[in-house]
Parts: C-alpha cells; sequence; structure tokens
C-alpha cells in the first residue's frame, strides 16, 4: 500500500529546504521591481538611493542563494524517492508471485519501474513548490492591479490572446503530427521486416534495394515535416507579437499616469517588469500539470503495490521420498474452472507423466504442484507438509519447475542456471546435456546472456538446468518439448539414472515420454479423466488422439 | 561532443541557414529596442510632458514588435529546409547502419526504437539549438547596439559580467555532458536490467531466487540515482554562472548608478540599461543555458548513439570472380564463435558434385545452421575454405555469389508490397509464365489463390508461418542459382507440403542441399551428411544405417514405434 502523502512523506527534510526556496525567490522576484523603482527614483532625486541600492542587492544576492538551493535540492530530493520507490516496486512484484502479477504485462512493469516512478517521485517537490510558482505571477497581477486596474485589465487580455494562439496550434499541429507518425511508423515496420528476414538478405546480396525499399516514404515524411514547421510559423508569429502588446499597453497606460504624476518614473519602470512577471500566469497551468502528473504517477505505482503478496508458512520438511498428494485441487480463474476437484497421490521417487489436450489444465497443475499458483480449494502437500505452510527457502529447496519456455535471468550464462544460489551450475549444466554447447560460445559459461544466440531447445536445457538441484520434486512443464530427440532422450536417461530418486511431474505431449514414466495422469477441461501406465491407456482410442 | 557538433553543422546547407540568420535580425527587434523606447519615452516624453513623444516612441516598440513576427514567421519556415534534410540523412544512416550490421549477422534490437524516437530526439533537439543559438546571437548583438545608442558607458558597465557568466557556462559544458551521459545510460542500464528481471518473475520463483533478483536490479537503481545527483550539482553550478552573467550586470549598473547621474546620466537612461539587463540580456543567456544544458547535451548524446551505431565495419570489397562450374568442395574447414569456445566444425571435407542431392542432419544445436552459413559465403571460415567452382565462395562479391547460390532460412522473409515483387525477388525478370510454374511445382497454388493472386498485395501479418515459407520456396525455385540451401525452410510446412517441396527442387535441377528437420528429408536425399558435434560421416542412407550409430539413433527417434511418424 502506498499513498501520494507516503511518497511526498519519502521527502523528508528535503522537502522545507525546497519550499522554502521556493518562497523566498518568489517573494524576492514580487520585492525586486519596486525596490529597483524606488533606486531608479532616488538616482534621479540624487539622494537617499545607497540603501535601495543595498536592498536590491540583498534581494539579489538571496535570490541567487535559494535558486542554487532549489536547483540542487529538487532533483537530489526526486532522485533519492524515485530509487525507494523504484526498489519497493521490484521487491513487490516478487513477493507478489508470477499468478498475480500475471496481469501486468512485463513492458508494463517497466515503465511504471522506470517511467511512472520518477513521476511519482515528484509528489513532494511539485507540493511544496506549487504554492511558491503561483506566488510570482499572481502576485505582480495583483500588485500591477494596485498600481492601475487597466495595468491588470490589460495583462490579462494579452493572456487570454496567448491562450487563443496555443490551443489552436495544438489542435492543427496535432493533425500534423498524426500524418508524420504515420508515415514514420511504415517505415519502421518496413525496416522492422527487413531486419526479421537478414538471413535472406545477406544471402540474396539485396541491402542496397532494400534500403531503397525501406526508405520509399522519406520524402513524404519530409513533407509532413515541412508541414509541421509551416504550422508552427504561424503560431510563432502571432505569440512573439503578443508579449509586446502587453508589454507596451502596460506602458502607454503607465506613461499617461506618469504625466499626470500619478506614479513615479520608479513606479512605471517596476509597472513594466510586472507586466512580463504576470506573463508568466500562462506557465501555471505547468505548475499544475505537474502535481496531476506526479498524482498519476503514484497511482500506476500504487496499483502494483496494491497486490496482495504470497504468504510463505514457517514449517520445514521432514525427512522424506518426496511424495507428492493433491488434495481436492481446484483452481478458477476469473470465468472458467482451470482444475475441477483434482486428487492424486504420487508415491516419493516415481516419474509421473501429465498428458492431456492443450488447455486440459495441465500448465496449472504443474504450477499448483510448485506453488507457483495457489489453489483456491483444496491443498497439495509434499512429504505431508502442505505447501503453503512451508518456509520459503525450505520450498524452493525442495521443489525445481522447469518450463517449455524458460525465461533465463542473470548477467551470464553462469549466473543465470546458479541464479544466486552457488550450486554446482557444470554438474547440473552436464546432467540436462547443456555443458556441450555452453562449452561452444565464446565465453563459455561467462558468455553475458544477450551475446548468446541459442536454439528454443538449448534454451531448455538451461532451463532444466537451473531446476536440476531441487532435493524432492522436479516439475517439467513441457520442459524438453523443443530439444531433438537424440538429447531427449539422453536426458531422460539421466532422469532415469537420477540417483537421488527425485520425484518427477512430467507435462507432455510427446507418447515416448509418457511411455517412459512410472505412472500416467491424463487430464481432461480440468478433470482427472484416468490414471495408469501409458500401456494400458494407450488401449483407449480417445487416449491415443490425445497424441494427435 | 566536438563530432556531433561538426556533423550538425557539416549538415547545414549554407544558403538557407544564411536567410534563416537575416530573418532573425527583425525577430531581435522588440528586445533590442526595449530599452532605448523605454528611455527616450520616458525622457523626451512622459517626463518632458510630452505624451505624443512618449506614446511614439512606445508605438515604435510596437512596430518593431510587428516586424519581430514576421521574422519569426520566416525563421520557422525556413528552419523546416535545415531540420528536415538534417532528419532525412539521419532516417537513411540508421537504416543503413542497422541493415548492413543484419546481414553481417549481427541482431540490431534497437533499430526501431532508433528509427522512432532517438531520430526524433535529435530533430526537435537540432531545432530548438539553431532558433536558441542564432537567437541568441542577434538578440545580445542588437542589445549591445541598443545599449551603444542609449549611452556607451552602460555597455562598458553590463557586458564584461555578462560574458564572464557565460564563458563560466560554456566551461562547464564539458563536465555536463560526461554527466548526463552516465544519467542516460544509467537510465538505459535500469530499464534492460527491469527488463529482463521482471519477464523472469515466474522463473525467479521457482527458484527462489527472489533476493538475487532484487539485488540484480537494485545497483542500476541506485547508480541512476548517483547519476541523477551528480546532475543536480551541475543545476546549481548552472544557477551560480546565471548569476554571473544575469544578474552581477545589474548590481553593476545600480552601484555605478549615483556616478553615472552626476556625469549626467537621465532617468530615462538608467531605465533603459536596467531594462536591457532584465527583457534582454538576462532572458536569453537563460534561454541559452536551459537550452544548450539541456536539449544540447542530449542532441548531443543521442547522435552520437546515432553515429556509433551506423558505423559498419570496413572490410575489403570482395573482388573475386565466379569461378567453373558449379561444385562446391569444403576443404579443412574449422569453425567456432569465438577465440575461447569450442570449434563448432572441426576439419570437414566434403565435396558436392553439380546435381547432387545431399541432406545434412544431427541433433540440434550441433551446428547445421552454421554450416550453412559457412556453404553460402555468409560466415568466414576460421580455417580451410569453402569453394564454389573453385573460388572461396567468402571472396565472391554478393551479387556474383547470389547467382550461384540460394539460401533460404528457417525464418522465411516476406515484405509488405506486391505479390509478385515478393514472388521474383531474386529473379526480377522472370515472365508470369515461368512464375505460374514455379507456384505449381512447390505446391503454393492454394496459397497464392487465397491472398489474390501474384497481383494482389501481400499483407506479412496475415500468413502463418508455414505460409511464408511457401513464398520463400518459390522465390528460391525460380532462382537463377544453380545451388540451393534449404536450411529447415521447411520446417512449419506438414509432412505432405514438405514432400511436394523437396521434389520440385530435386526435378528443378542443380544441386540440393537440405539442413533437414525431419528424417523423411534425408531418406528423399541421395546421400547424407551427419553432424555429431566431433566429427561428421558421409554416405547414402543404406551405409549411414550401418555405420553411424547416431543416425540410427536419430532414425528411430524420428520414427517412434507406437506413432509412425509422417515420412
Amino acid at each position: 500500500m502506498i499513498t501520494f502523502g507516503d511518497v511526498v512523506r519519502r521527502g523528508g527534510g528535503w522537502l522545507p529546504l525546497i519550499g522554502l526556496a521556493g518562497l523566498v525567490g518568489s517573494l524576492g522576484t514580487l520585492a525586486l521591481p519596486t525596490v529597483l523603482g524606488h533606486a531608479v527614483d532616488a538616482l534621479v532625486a540624487g539622494h537617499g538611493s545607497g540603501s535601495w541600492i543595498v536592498a536590491a542587492g540583498v534581494l539579489i544576492v538571496i535570490s541567487v542563494v535559494f535558486d542554487v538551493v532549489d536547483a540542487y535540492a529538487g532533483t537530489a530530493c526526486v532522485a533519492g524517492t524515485t530509487a525507494w520507490l523504484r526498489d519497493r516496486v521490484v521487491r513487490h512484484v516478487f513477493a507478489v508471485g508470477p499468478a498475480r502479477s500475471s496481469r501486468f504485462e512485463t513492458g508494463d512493469l517497466v515503465t511504471r519501474v522506470s517511467g511512472n516512478a520518477v513521476e511519482a517521485a515528484q509528489a513532494g517537490p511539485a507540493v511544496v513548490t506549487t504554492v511558491a510558482a503561483a506566488l510570482p505571477p499572481v502576485g505582480s497581477l495583483v500588485l500591477l492591479a494596485w498600481i492601475d486596474p487597466w495595468l491588470a485589465l490589460a495583462l490579462l487580455a494579452g493572456l487570454a490572446l496567448v491562450a487563443g494562439v496555443l490551443r489552436t496550434f495544438a489542435l492543427r499541429s496535432a493533425e500534423a503530427m498524426v500524418a508524420y507518425q504515420q508515415t514514420q511508423g511504415t517505415i519502421a515496420a518496413r525496416l522492422a521486416e527487413s531486419l526479421a528476414g537478414a538471413r535472406t538478405i545477406a544471402a540474396a546480396g539485396t541491402v542496397e534495394a532494400e534500403q531503397q525499399r525501406v526508405l520509399t516514404e522519406l520524402p513524404r515524411l519530409h513533407e509532413h515535416g515541412i508541414g509541421t514547421w509551416r504550422i508552427m510559423a504561424r503560431s510563432s508569429a502571432q505569440a512573439t507579437l503578443v508579449g509586446p502588446l502587453v508589454l507596451v499597453a502596460v506602458l502607454a497606460t503607465g506613461g499617461i499616469e506618469l504625466l499626470r504624476n500619478r506614479i513615479t518614473p520608479g513606479e512605471l519602470f517596476a509597472a513594466s517588469q510586472y507586466a512580463v512577471i504576470g506573463g508568466g500566469l500562462g506557465a501555471l497551468t505547468g505548475v499544475f500539470s505537474r502535481l496531476a502528473r506526479a498524482k498519476a504517477g503514484v497511482r500506476r505505482v500504487s496499483e502494483v503495490l496494491d497486490t496482495t503478496p504470497v504468504s510463505y508458512g514457517t514449517a520445514s520438511l521432514p525427512d522424506g521420498p518426496g511424495a507428492l498428494e493433491l488434495r481436492s485441487v481446484t483452481v478458477r480463474a476469473a470465468d472458467a474452472v482451470l482444475l475441477d476437484d483434482v486428487s492424486l497421490q504420487v508415491p516419493g521417487g516415481c516419474a509421473v507423466a501429465v498428458v492431456g489436450a492443450s488447455g486440459a489444465g495441465k500448465s496449472v497443475l504443474a504450477e499448483v504442484a510448485a506453488r507457483l499458483r495457489s489453489p483456491d480449494e483444496g491443498e497439495v502437500l509434499l512429504d505431508g507438509v502442505a505447501l503453503a505452510e512451508l518456509d520459503h527457502a525450505a520450498l524452493r529447496a525442495a521443489v525445481g519447475c522447469a518450463f517449455e519456455r524458460p525465461v533465463l535471468v542473470g548477467a551470464s550464462i553462469g549466473d543465470a542456471v546458479d541464479v544466486g544460489r552457488s550450486v554446482d551450475v557444470r554438474a547440473a549444466a552436464r546432467a540436462t546435456h547443456a555443458h556441450e554447447f555452453v562449452s561452444r560460445l565464446p565465453e563459455g559459461y561467462a558468455t553475458p546472456l544477450a551475446e548468446a544466440p541459442m536454439s528454443g531447445g538449448e534454451y531448455q536445457r538451461l532451463g532444466l538446468a537451473r531446476a536440476w538441484p531441487a532435493q524432492r520434486l522436479l516439475v517439467l512443464d513441457d520442459a524438453t518439448s523443443s530439444v531433438d530427440m537424440v538429447t531427449e532422450m539422453q536426458i531422460a536417461r539421466t532422469l532415469t539414472d537420477d540417483h537421488g530418486g527425485r520425484t518427477r511431474l512430467i507435462v507432455t505431449h510427446r507418447a515416448a515420454t509418457a511411455a517412459r514414466a512410472d505412472l500416467v495422469v491424463w487430464l481432461a477441461e480440468g478433470k482427472v479423466v484416468a490414471t495408469g501406465t501409458h500401456d494400458r491407456l494407450w488401449e483407449r482410442p480417445e487416449y491415443r488422439e490425445v497424441f494427435g | 561532443m566536438k563530432r556531433e557538433i561538426a556533423f550538425g553543422v557539416a549538415a547545414m546547407p549554407r544558403k538557407p541557414a544564411v536567410a534563416l540568420l537575416l530573418w532573425s535580425v527583425p525577430e531581435a527587434l522588440p528586445a533590442s529596442l526595449s530599452g532605448l523606447a523605454v528611455a527616450h519615452a520616458v525622457d523626451s516624453g512622459f517626463l518632458a510632458d510630452r505624451p505624443a513623444v512618449g506614446l511614439g516612441w512606445l508605438a515604435l516598440l510596437l512596430v518593431a514588435a510587428g516586424l519581430g513576427a514576421i521574422g519569426s514567421r520566416q525563421v520557422y519556415r525556413l528552419l523546416g529546409g535545415l531540420v528536415e534534410p538534417f532528419r532525412d540523412l539521419l532516417v537513411r544512416k540508421v537504416v543503413g547502419g542497422a541493415l548492413g550490421h543484419a546481414v553481417r549477422g549481427k541482431a540490431d534490437d534497437g533499430a526501431i526504437a532508433r528509427l522512432t524516437h532517438q531520430v526524433e530526439i535529435v530533430r526537435d533537439t537540432y531545432a530548438g539549438l539553431i532558433v536558441v543559438l542564432r537567437g541568441f546571437l542577434v538578440t545580445v548583438i542588437g542589445v549591445v547596439i541598443g545599449m551603444l545608442s542609449v549611452d556607451p558607458v552602460i555597455v562598458a558597465l553590463l557586458l564584461p559580467p555578462f560574458l564572464l557568466g557565460l564563458g563560466a557556462f560554456l566551461a562547464t559544458l564539458g563536465m555536463a555532458a560526461d554527466r548526463f551521459r552516465r544519467s542516460v545510460r544509467a537510465d538505459e542500464q535500469l530499464a534492460v536490467t527491469a527488463g529482463a528481471v521482471l519477464a523472469g518473475t515466474r522463473d525467479i520463483a521457482a527458484t527462489g531466487a527472489e533476493e538475487h533478483a532484487a539485488a540484480m536490479t537494485k545497483g542500476p537503481i541506485e547508480a541512476q540515482a548517483d547519476a541523477e545527483r551528480a546532475i543536480a550539482t551541475v543545476a546549481a553550478v548552472r544557477s551560480l554562472c546565471l548569476a554571473l552573467g544575469g544578474w552581477v550586470p545589474l548590481v553593476v549598473l545600480l552601484v555605478a548608478g549615483p556616478w553615472l547621474v552626476s556625469r549626467g546620466l537621465t532617468a530615462g537612461a538608467v531605465m533603459g540599461g536596467l531594462t536591457y539587463v532584465l527583457i534582454g540580456l538576462q532572458p536569453v543567456l537563460r534561454n541559452l543555458m536551459t537550452a544548450v544544458g539541456g536539449s544540447g547535451l542530449r542532441y548531443a548524446v543521442t547522435l552520437g548513439r546515432i553515429l556509433d551505431a551506423a558505423e559498419l565495419p570496413s572490410e575489403p570489397e570482395p573482388r573475386a570472380h565466379a569461378g567453373q562450374g558449379d561444385e562446391l568442395a569444403v576443404r579443412g574447414l574449422t569453425f567456432a564463435y569465438g577465440p575461447h569456445a569450442e570449434p563448432v566444425l572441426r576439419d570437414l571435407d566434403l565435396v558436392v558434385p553439380p546435381g547432387d542431392h545431399l541432406a545434412i542432419v544431427g541433433p540440434s544445436g550441433i551446428g547445421k545452421s552454421t554450416l550453412a552459413g559457412l556453404l553460402c559465403g555468409l560466415l568466414r571460415p576460421g580455417e580451410g575454405a569453402v569453394l564454389l567452382g573453385g573460388v572461396p565462395v567468402a571472396d565472391l562479391p554478393a551479387d556474383q555469389l547470389a547467382r550461384g547460390r540460394t539460401l533460404i532460412p528457417q525464418e522465411a522473409y516476406v515484405f509488405a508490397g506486391g505479390v509478385w515483387d515478393n514472388l521474383t525477388y531474386l529473379a526480377p525478370d522472370a515472365d508470369p509464365e515461368r512464375v505460374a510454374h514455379a507456384i505449381t511445382a512447390v505446391g503454393a497454388d492454394a496459397l497464392v489463390a487465397r491472398i489474390g493472386g501474384v497481383g494482389a498485395t501481400l499483407v506479412p501479418a496475415e500468413l502463418s508461418a508455414g505460409e511464408r515459407q511457401q513464398v520463400a520456396l518459390v522465390r528460391a525455385y525460380l532462382s537463377p542459382a544453380p545451388v540451393v540451401v534449404l536450411d529447415e525452410a521447411t520446417c512449419h510446412l506438414d509432412p505432405v507440403a514438405e514432400r511436394r517441396a523437396e521434389e520440385a527442387f530435386a526435378e528443378r535441377g542443380g544441386t540440393l542441399i537440405v539442413i533437414a528437420h525431419r528424417v523423411s528429408s534425408a531418406l528423399r536425399a541421395r546421400r547424407v551428411l551427419v553432424l555429431d558435434g566431433t566429427g561428421a560421416a558421409v554416405g547414402d542412407h543404406r551405409t549411414l544405417q550401418e555405420t553411424s550409430p547416431l543416425y540410427r539413433d536419430l532414425l528411430g527417434h524420428w520414427n517412434p514405434d507406437r506413432r509412425l511418424e509422417e515420412v
């Protein structure tokens, strides 16, 4: 759980400093024109200018000092809060576990960590600087009105004009930008195609023709680009006119007042400066949009942090062979029953194949057995202890899980297999026949993941090696489907000869794999149709159909 | 940073650049005249009891603003003429670099982002820099002229601290650029690490590696925060530079005020001087610092990456001439992916005579595709050579090579465009009859009919992986090359379609080399090459069955007894 207030408070000691710097700076900005005006009057009068000049100097020094403080403190405060938020989000995603965090796409999570966290971290500075930022333009307007109400009115009229110009600009440029981006998208799509076909292009020697093809739309992009500048040209001309117009209006009104001796030359000077500062009223929308962005950022981050984490127990495992038991396990999704009252007993050390058509619930069964998902009803026990009661370390040391599409995480191949557990990486890789191809990579086990071109089967073998150190139960969810038959057979042999005698739960589509298992669990629509040996089940035509 | 600045300047066409500078002059008029107009409006107008004169001077300011607006309009129009060609140049660089790297076998995941995102950053910052820099130049010159016409002594007082502040800012730019670059790198590192780690949430949970994974991201998170703090220092230093260049002139003018007045300077002149600082010098200096310190650094860093990524390794142009005949010969071929890596292929010898039909089999990851790449000249052998007609394929230029052999890889290439263009990619001069024959031969009739015939437009997303392979097969069939290498090019086809395609190529004439996905491909071939990681055996099906245990193993597992696989 996290609220906007939590993020603001995280700013801590920086916030009073930032707030003070902003406030003092703003007051200085407001006071300076008046002081300068008096200084001018005193200069003309020829006496008493000294104290005003000193006052102006002091104001300038103060505003410079606080400007420097503000420039540093704002960024430093946001940097610290951002790091804190990012770390919290990443840790929370892991605490929530794969089943519940899967509603967030990976790219979406990365955006929340890298982008939204920065926006959210602006919360503190945004709150304390809003007042300070609003003060100079609003105050100028008030001071201007105090000198002469017509001056304030002239300023407001000018600002309305600016807003109108900006609005039409936004509308027109949005249209031009859409056309520009569409053309850009076409070019990008063509480049993506060509990159995907790089091997064909390399072999055909057609790289120059491809470049031509990708760039076909470039002249159109050029045209659209020129169009955006034309719109910009018109708006900028209008905008350039408005600023001096406001200034001149204020100066003219003030000049007449000077003539009537109602104001001094100094006051006229002050009025002209207030007109310039008051022009900053338009920028106030920026201040509020910063606040709004911070709020939106906090909301995006808190969506992740509000997800309930998985809870672990405190029990450890008694000695045992790795007997797995499912008791009336039911798993539901939003609108479907994925596993329906499944009960199953697997004696320790056995190899069990789980078969069934696509969507039968095989992977869900594997996830439940590895506690990557918790059943909605029923429980899963390993050597008599419910998985939910096991403590985190005991659970993961006992149970390993390999997947059809493993995602390898780590700096290097070796790191991705070890994942911080200090296990015997080479032994695991040898057992899963990954060692052969890893040793052919440029730097062997030290090869960075990103620089290791690997096939699906090679990925799977590394995923298997990562799961290999599990002490009691290995869950293999279609984990060798892309491995060629010869290698798979060799891996299967290692599994059979596994003297550790671990229990294996093997989800598979291959008849040969099911044939080698001690027991086959046949699933259909979330229910167990039958259990038995492959040979016995093979007599049933519906069973044979499962294998196509 | 020097390279990026030089690149931006060199890319600028001279004529529009000069025109842009000239139109900037009226744009700077309001700022240049502001102090002068104020001084005269007060002194000879409002204070001298002549309101008409005062208003007249202010009207002059308004006229200047009108001229400024016209200038501003022209400046932005001309800006397009500078910026768009620059963007075109960048797009060409990105596309050329990405394709160049891709055909050299280096995957380039960032190319699309570079095209859509980074090019736009450079385009915007380039434009912004041009606007601000010439604005700065023209305004400062205009303000100096204006101050001179009010009173030269003002220039002598105001300009030195202003230039000092500007110099101090420029002196800190190098440091600022380094820190900015560090922050950008930290940002990317964080996004990459977070992406990799968060994509593996399931796998991390399964291995209980939550702490390890959190620690993996902690490093980049902290590095990024440190980089931001370093930038905060730069921001603070920049504020000091602005104080020096923007505020000190004001203080100097005030302090010198009594002396100036005693020298006969009028109230209007003092006000004019102050106005020049507050409306002229201070804002342009602030703009310059924001633009150069922000956009300028973004420009340099982003353009630097685009230029780096576009740089292709210079290789000697292959200059050999095509040899005699179509015999493909492999002599003592050894290949490894790195200096410390085990070789994928070791001392391989092989002769494929013209008209041969060879299947290459072996477990996955054993180097079959690598061999295909070497045979086709896409990879350079570590030792030994691959000769086509007696000439090393690695020495043949791409177009000569394309006439000698065709490679169809597993990932078939189709592009958005005409079906015809896709099919005749390797034989642009093919006549409709030959194309129709090729379509029928490889069994792509149904596909071509479904997508609307050869005259239709092909939408890659609407084709299945198998259909893409059919398009690639027709293409290879039409190619003039006598040697065809199919690298698992039929793996997404069903066994019947695969058989038809392979038979079509066998009847096409010339040499056919098939990297086999199914054992049936080996059974159809005249000869089979078995790769087992340490050596290779070549022979016909019958001989290999007797001599190669691995071949027997492969055969056995391709044909599990219970489930007769599609032969």
